[in-house]
């Protein structure tokens, strides 16, 4: 493997993108980008090989700086970008009524522009020549189907799906881009609101496999990303242990 | 640092000695799931109505306790009671991978109800007593299993003459999503795959009568061109096996950006 090939994986200092981190380490060698450094160094060790791993510090709230920041990040180290995986994402809850106008930017910002930056200086030539093949983003399943409370995720999830579709057609055949959809998996931000029993039951009677683990998400990310999906593009791929197909909850 | 290499790499595809059931096995997309399944460890049971087909996937797959059963599909009553002797004689399924499925190009003024029938036979009520057949006692692994419908493009866009084909097709996922539902306490996932035209001989024979433009259209329409059957292998591998752990319900769209556009 050449050893200026990376993938870029946003979101990636704590659950399913520190998952994603771990899994992609086994094969490719990686930028973690996350806000926390201590915790980015924390996914670092976890992978295989932590030493050929790159770290990308910054907040996507600030669009604004993802352009100077990452063409420096591969100018100085030489990088040919291959894949990226968009897993950066921020929710608040709120009745429609109470959000505000601030949050809500800074949510879109977060799930839905900064992947068209970040995917929109990749397919630069003067950036990253022309070595971008695959990108996923993390979806939701929200992007599909709305809650109280979840107007301004959906909204990002949806306008994160509909850029994918539209750049899948447009940079085909050379780069392939899809999204996971996931539902409610078990990690550190869910783990809260899981140990209210109520909330746990009522959980586990919507997703008919039960919640879902950050490697059922990886998994479908590596497979995405690969060459065995080579004939996939513009398709949201939903991972949700059958919670959107079922209505009998 | 190629994985396969290393000694303690372990294959998340791998379907070791899990027994899978394959229609449409002697052609396309079945025959590529055969060939790829195998080679991922798994013992096929390799189901079609043309013998000579069925014996030659049959003999050119890699590994032991592969079988082959020469079945018309049409025949839905008796597809329980037949699945129950394949297990018998074979061992129990852990999946089922539903390929087998005829075209059907007419016109709806054409179109008579013993053609669609035929159609929708099957491609969609196969499915349902396989799947039937799988539950029973001593059929299906006692741990759960793996289902995958090959659906297509057709279930979510539209084309003159396709009207038996996108009905069977689209049915076919609906199916599956209740299925899911009401399998999945058994830990038995259901999914489909719906891929766009892939080069396979049932492609090629409906493009035979096309006008070349045709051809370059239906090409073109797709931002990847046009598959190849170990693609579509691919993902139902992956749906089969533990990577799919947690995905029922879904459809996988397979179709070099078909319906992205």
């Amino acid at each position: 493997m050449n050893q200026s090939s990376v993938t870029l994986i946003t979101g990636a200092s704590s659950g399913v993108g520190r998952q994603i981190a771990v899994n992609l380490s086994q094969s490719r060698r990686l930028i973690l980008h996350g806000r926390d450094p201590a915790r980015l160094i924390e996914t670092r060790t976890l992978c295989r090989r932590p030493e050929e791993h790159l770290l990308w510090e910054l907040d996507l709230r600030q669009g604004d700086r993802i352009e100077a920041s990452l063409r420096q990040l591969i100018e100085s180290n030489g990088l040919a970008v291959e894949g990226l995986v968009h897993c950066a994402g921020a929710l608040d809850i709120k009745p429609l009524r109470l959000v505000e106008h601030d949050s809500a930017h800074e949510i879109m910002e977060v799930n839905f522009m900064s992947a068209l930056e970040i995917l929109r200086l990749l397919v630069r030539r003067t950036i990253n020549g022309k070595h971008l093949r695959g990108v996923v983003f993390i979806s939701s399943t929200a992007s599909q189907f709305g809650a109280r409370g979840f107007s301004v995720y959906c909204a990002s999830k949806g306008a994160l799906d509909a850029f994918m579709r539209a750049a899948a057609v447009e940079l085909a055949p050379e780069v392939r881009i899809n999204s996971v959809l996931p539902g409610a998996t078990r990690t550190a931000m869910t783990a809260a609101m899981l140990s209210d029993d109520a909330v746990r039951t009522r959980m586990a009677a919507d997703y008919p496999l039960g919640l879902g683990e950050p490697d059922d998400i990886a998994c479908a990310v590596e497979f995405l990303l690969s060459d065995k999906a080579r004939w996939i593009t513009g398709q949201q791929f939903v991972v949700d242990g059958g919670r959107t197909v079922n209505i009998t909850a | 640092m190629s994985t396969a290499a290393d000694p303690a790499f372990v294959n998340p595809l791998c379907l070791h000695s899990r027994r899978i059931l394959v229609t449409g096995a002697a052609s396309g997309i079945g025959r590529a799931a055969c060939e790829l399944l195998s080679r991922l460890q798994a013992r096929i049971l390799a189901v079609d109505i043309d013998s000579e087909g069925l014996e030659s996937v049959q003999q050119g797959l890699p590994g032991e306790g592969h079988a082959r059963s020469c079945f018309d599909l049409q025949d839905v009553e008796r597809i329980p009671a037949w699945m129950a002797d394949l297990a018998l004689a074979g061992g129990r399924f852990f999946g089922i991978v539903h390929a087998a499925g005829l075209p059907c190009v007419q016109p709806v003024r054409l179109l008579a109800p013993a053609a669609y029938r035929k159609v929708l036979l099957v491609n969609t009520e196969a499915a349902l007593a396989l799947t039937r057949g799988f539950r029973k006692t001593a059929v299906g692994d006692s741990g759960g299993g793996s289902i995958v419908f090959i659906s297509s493009v057709m279930a979510l866009v539209g084309a003159s003459g396709a009207a038996a084909y996108s009905l069977s097709k689209a049915a076919l996922q609906g199916l599956a999503r209740s299925l899911a539902v009401e399998l999945a306490p058994e830990r038995i996932r259901v999914n489909c795959i719906a891929p766009g035209f892939v080069q396979t001989p049932m492609f090629e024979r409906m493009a035979a009568h096309w006008e070349p433009a045709e051809l370059t259209r239906v090409v073109q329409n797709h931002p990847l061109g046009l598959g190849a059957p170990a693609d579509v292998a691919h993902s139902i591998a992956f749906l089969l096996a533990d990577t799919g752990r947690w995905i029922t319900g879904s459809v996988l769209t397979v179709d070099g950006g078909y319906t992205a556009q």
